[in-house]
């Protein structure tokens, strides 16, 4: 991987300053999600499209509830959408007793964000729609 | 009558709570056992079942964040919000640019303090007492209806029991709701329906065993399928069949869809 950033960075000088690597939503999206991950009161993410994904959760014994939940949100919206004409889903929040979710789509990935039940929501969706350019 | 009674209390709140805001498209009560309360004409109830339908799978796993408080849908025509009130869940379906503040003033004032009100003022309206729960379990449970188009008839012969003077019961055929089936272990031929009802079919049969049945659509496909008890407690008494996605296109129906089942008794 460092072999390849230094090729890369070779060919750059070399050439012209300009795009000289295909830079995919979901490279973006990693750093990203990591970051947020250190945000206060975020326990984890889970993010998904049709050929990879990637979960980062505090305590390694949610994975799969956590992973049914999400996939869950997304399916229950779609449906919702069907349901009442809602359009493209935004964004789902689930609240429980303890720890809540944020579920959104960018471009092809779902992302879930699991976080603590004082964590802020709202904060951590703008974070996430600024800094993803959507 | 006690449960009408207090149906009729929350039907009336939430009419008003629509009268009270235009901007409510929908709006409807369910408890965990499926049983929907809606309010005025706006809410057609075959969208609250089918609405009961999409969440039931998230409100299960929603246990995993110790159990519901509030769920929101955010689409860019409009939301839907369920919050966890008293044992109900209480849904509503507003558009875009609705004003949720005086919304959220009403759902979560009155929905919440009726409730309480019918719990403090008519104890006898207690949802858990018995009476309650025995209007609940002959509504909950699926119709059972003998089967008239069939022209089966238990032949005492062929079954050379001892008992070969009596004569069985014309199979029951049951209408369930399609659910799906999927699991590592799911057996492709197997179905599942609830405990008390395979019980009730083994009671009615004199300790036959039942261990397959006939599912049939309402377009005519029928399939012979093995029989199971369901594996979660939670969808016990909802009238549901798990059937696994492959015999469900065999049988060209999907989650949602109603079926009717019928015991084979050998």
């Amino acid at each position: 991987m460092v072999k390849q950033k230094k090729n890369l960075e070779e060919t750059a000088s070399e050439v012209e300053p300009i795009a000289v690597e295909e830079v995919t939503c979901e490279d973006n999206l990693r750093p990203l999600l990591e970051e947020i991950k250190k945000s206060d009161g975020v326990v984890g993410y889970i993010q998904r499209n049709t050929t990879s994904a990637a979960i980062d959760l505090n305590d390694p014994t949610k994975v799969t509830d956590y992973a049914i939940l999400s996939s869950s949100a997304f399916e229950a919206g779609e449906q919702l959408s069907a349901l009442f004409d809602l359009g493209k889903i935004k964004n789902i929040t689930v609240e429980g007793k303890d720890t809540k979710t944020l579920h959104l789509t960018i471009d092809e990935n779902d992302i879930s964000i699991f976080m603590e039940k004082t964590a802020d929501t709202e904060k951590t969706l703008e974070k996430i729609l600024e800094k993803s350019g959507f | 009558m006690e449960n009408d009674v207090f149906s009729f209390v929350l039907r009336n709140t939430l009419t008003e709570i629509t009268n009270a805001c235009p901007d409510i498209q929908s709006i409807f009560l369910f408890k965990e056992d499926g049983d929907i309360i809606t309010g005025e004409e706006r809410t057609i109830e075959e969208a609250a079942v089918h609405t009961v339908d999409a969440l039931d799978e998230i409100l299960e796993k929603a246990q995993a964040l110790g159990g519901l408080e509030n769920m929101s849908f955010e689409g860019t025509k409009g939301t839907v919000h369920v919050s966890a009130l008293n044992g109900f869940y209480l849904v509503t379906v507003v558009p875009e640019k609705a004003d949720m503040k005086s919304i959220n003033t009403f759902t979560g004032i009155l929905v919440p303090t009726v409730l309480k009100l019918l719990e403090r003022i008519t104890p006898a309206l207690n949802r858990n007492c018995p009476s309650e729960l025995e209007n609940e379990e002959s509504r909950v449970k699926p119709d059972v209806k003998p089967d008239e188009s069939s022209e089966e008839i238990v032949d005492r012969h062929e079954r050379g029991t001892a008992d070969a003077e009596k004569v069985l019961p014309e199979p029951q055929v049951n209408q369930f709701i399609v659910e799906n089936l999927r699991g590592l272990f799911a057996s492709a031929d197997t179905v599942r329906i609830d405990g008390d009802t395979l019980s009730q079919w083994t009671e009615l049969y004199e300790d036959k065993r039942i261990e397959e049945a006939a599912i049939e659509t309402f377009g005519g496909k029928s399939v012979r399928c093995k029989l199971k008890p369901l594996k979660d407690s939670k969808l016990e008494g909802k009238g549901i069949i798990q059937i696994p996605e492959k015999l469900q296109q065999t049988l060209d129906i999907k989650k949602g869809e109603l079926v009717k089942v019928k015991p084979i008794i050998e």
